[in-house]
């Protein structure tokens, strides 16, 4: 460079006077708004120079930020998964324990409002392999004074009956199996007659006349007869109703959820259930999972009190026992308990 | 350096001059250019500053000289005018000056036809440098060449033959 310069010497004196003067003339000239010709150069001189470093620097960042930065996401991220894992189960576990937490209360409260019947809770540990059989078996047993033919109750309606009993568990029949039945009336009528498990999910009401006004929504209730479930206690409602032959078909919705039961109440005696006290009531009827059950219990009193003088049917504690030949014949209709309840000691039932 | 004369590498004869001639010559050639504008439009046929810059450009045969010359002329010329930004005629002249040393180092400017075709060619030069800078940095569409510029052209080429032999009377003999 020094060689071309001296070599050109004049040549490069010219340039460097030209270019004096030209920036003598840029000091002096003004652009648009006021900008001085010497400024604009070294804008536009400076300006790409300033572009072409941010982006080089962009480049450079994200290629460092897009790779070189990422070295440690994947562990990262395999990480966080497995805490993520950990954190839903842990979230699932914490749901379930409040569910749990809830319908327990809900049979706290039941069980609180009803302090005359000794009962005892009992969680659902299995239920039967067979889908045509409704069997649950809970992890009550002999141990604890579990019984056959003893009630089984939610704080909603009638579960069933234990029909088998082991040193630690029980087993239990549903209200909604073939081979149940349970004494059965209308809340409203007092029309009396059988609930029995069906060939669907749902059980039916039998031995029903035909000239019997039945509405779907009409609240069915234990009747007592039976001899294993206390009187007045909620099955369901009727779900729809067809005369037939020989007597009406009602399908009935039971009131407990017998798909989804995961707690349950074993009535160590029939004792019949008092009515609620009102203010027990209004706080079981506080959450919506027990407005049902608070209905039909607020049913119970009514219910009692009306009772019909002509039983139109006959409720026996077992299926293929309940006959209505044998109501006719005056025999014996329920199955009573294989050994006197032995009640859990609960305070004395008010007086009715 | 402007006054003194300098003796080129080259084997060309280089003029020389008393000492303060160069000075006093450019500093009347701006004089008398503005006082000749006063005194209506003819005056603007003439641009003295240019012939005299040529002159000495041509006689001195030194590029550097030259340019240094015309650049002087030429702010100058710019400082004593409202017209232009100084710079303007500095760079042309500076071009004109840089040009005519170089010319002059090449080929016989003695001969008044030859000053009468460098002058007429370096006015054209002058002009055309002077509208780039124009156009460039001002934004000004002057032009390269109308028919003012080539009889101003003529006229200065004309009167150049004759101040050019003025001037070679203050030349120092050898």
């Amino acid at each position: 460079m020094p060689d071309i310069l001296s070599r050109h010497r004049p040549l490069a004196l010219l340039a460097g006077l030209i270019l004096v003067q030209v920036l003598l003339l840029a000091f002096q000239i003004k652009r648009e708004h006021d900008v001085r010709l010497v400024r604009y150069w070294a804008v536009q001189l400076l300006t790409p120079g300033e572009r072409a470093g941010t982006w080089s620097f962009s480049k450079v960042s994200g290629i460092w930020s897009s790779y070189v930065g990422l070295r440690d996401t994947r562990s990262e991220n395999q990480r966080l998964k497995t805490e993520v894992e950990q954190l839903r189960m842990r979230n699932r576990e914490l749901e379930s324990r409040a569910a749990e937490g809830q319908r327990l209360a809900v049979l706290m409260n039941f069980r609180e409002a009803h302090p005359e019947a000794p009962m005892i809770a009992a969680q659902v540990i299995g239920a039967s392999a067979d889908p045509t059989s409704h069997i649950l078996f809970i992890n009550r047993g002999e141990r604890d004074r579990i019984r056959r033919n003893l009630a089984v109750i939610t704080a909603d309606g009638v579960v069933g009956k234990i029909v088998e009993v082991f040193p630690s568990s029980a087993q239990v029949l549903l209200i909604n199996d073939k081979e149940s039945g349970v004494g059965a009336l209308f809340a409203d009528t007092r029309t009396h007659g059988v609930v029995k498990g069906s060939a669907d999910s749902n059980p039916h009401m039998e031995y029903v006349q035909n000239d019997e006004k039945v509405q779907p929504g009409q609240t069915i209730l234990t009747s007592g007869e039976d001899r294993i479930f206390p009187k007045d206690l909620s099955i369901g409602t009727v779900e729809s109703a067809a005369a037939g032959n020989p007597f009406q078909v009602i399908r009935v919705k039971p009131a407990a959820r017998l798909d989804r039961l995961e707690e349950v109440l074993v009535l160590m005696s029939q004792q019949e259930l008092a009515p609620k006290r009102a203010e027990e009531a209004s706080s079981a009827l506080s959450s919506p999972q027990n407005r049902q059950m608070g209905a039909s219990q607020t049913a119970l009193p009514s219910a009692a009190a009306q009772k019909p003088p002509n039983r139109k049917s006959t409720v026996t504690g077992d299926a293929n026992k309940s006959k209505p030949a044998a109501s006719a014949a005056g025999a014996p209709q329920t199955a009573p308990p294989d050994n006197p309840p032995a009640t859990v000691p609960n305070p004395p039932a008010p007086q009715r | 350096m402007l006054s003194a004369g300098a003796r080129s590498d080259s084997n060309i004869e280089v003029h020389r001059y008393y000492s303060g001639t160069v000075l006093i010559v450019a500093f009347l050639s701006l004089v008398l250019q503005a006082f000749l504008h006063k005194y209506g439009r003819w005056a603007e046929l003439l641009d003295l500053p240019l012939l005299v810059t040529i002159y000495f450009g041509v006689s001195r045969r030194n590029p550097v000289t030259g340019m240094f010359l015309g650049a002087a002329i030429g702010l100058l010329q710019d400082a004593v005018g409202h017209a232009y930004p100084i710079g303007m005629y500095g760079i042309a002249k500076t071009s004109v000056g840089y040009v005519a040393s170089s010319f002059g180092a090449r080929i016989d400017t003695e001969h008044p036809v030859s000053r009468f075709g460098l002058v007429f060619l370096l006015f054209h030069f002058h002009q055309v440098v002077l509208a780039m800078t124009q156009r460039v940095l001002l934004n000004h569409p002057a032009p390269f060449f109308t028919l003012q510029l080539l009889v101003d052209s003529l006229v200065s080429a004309a009167l150049a033959v004759i101040l050019f032999a003025l001037l070679d009377r203050l030349r120092r003999s050898s």
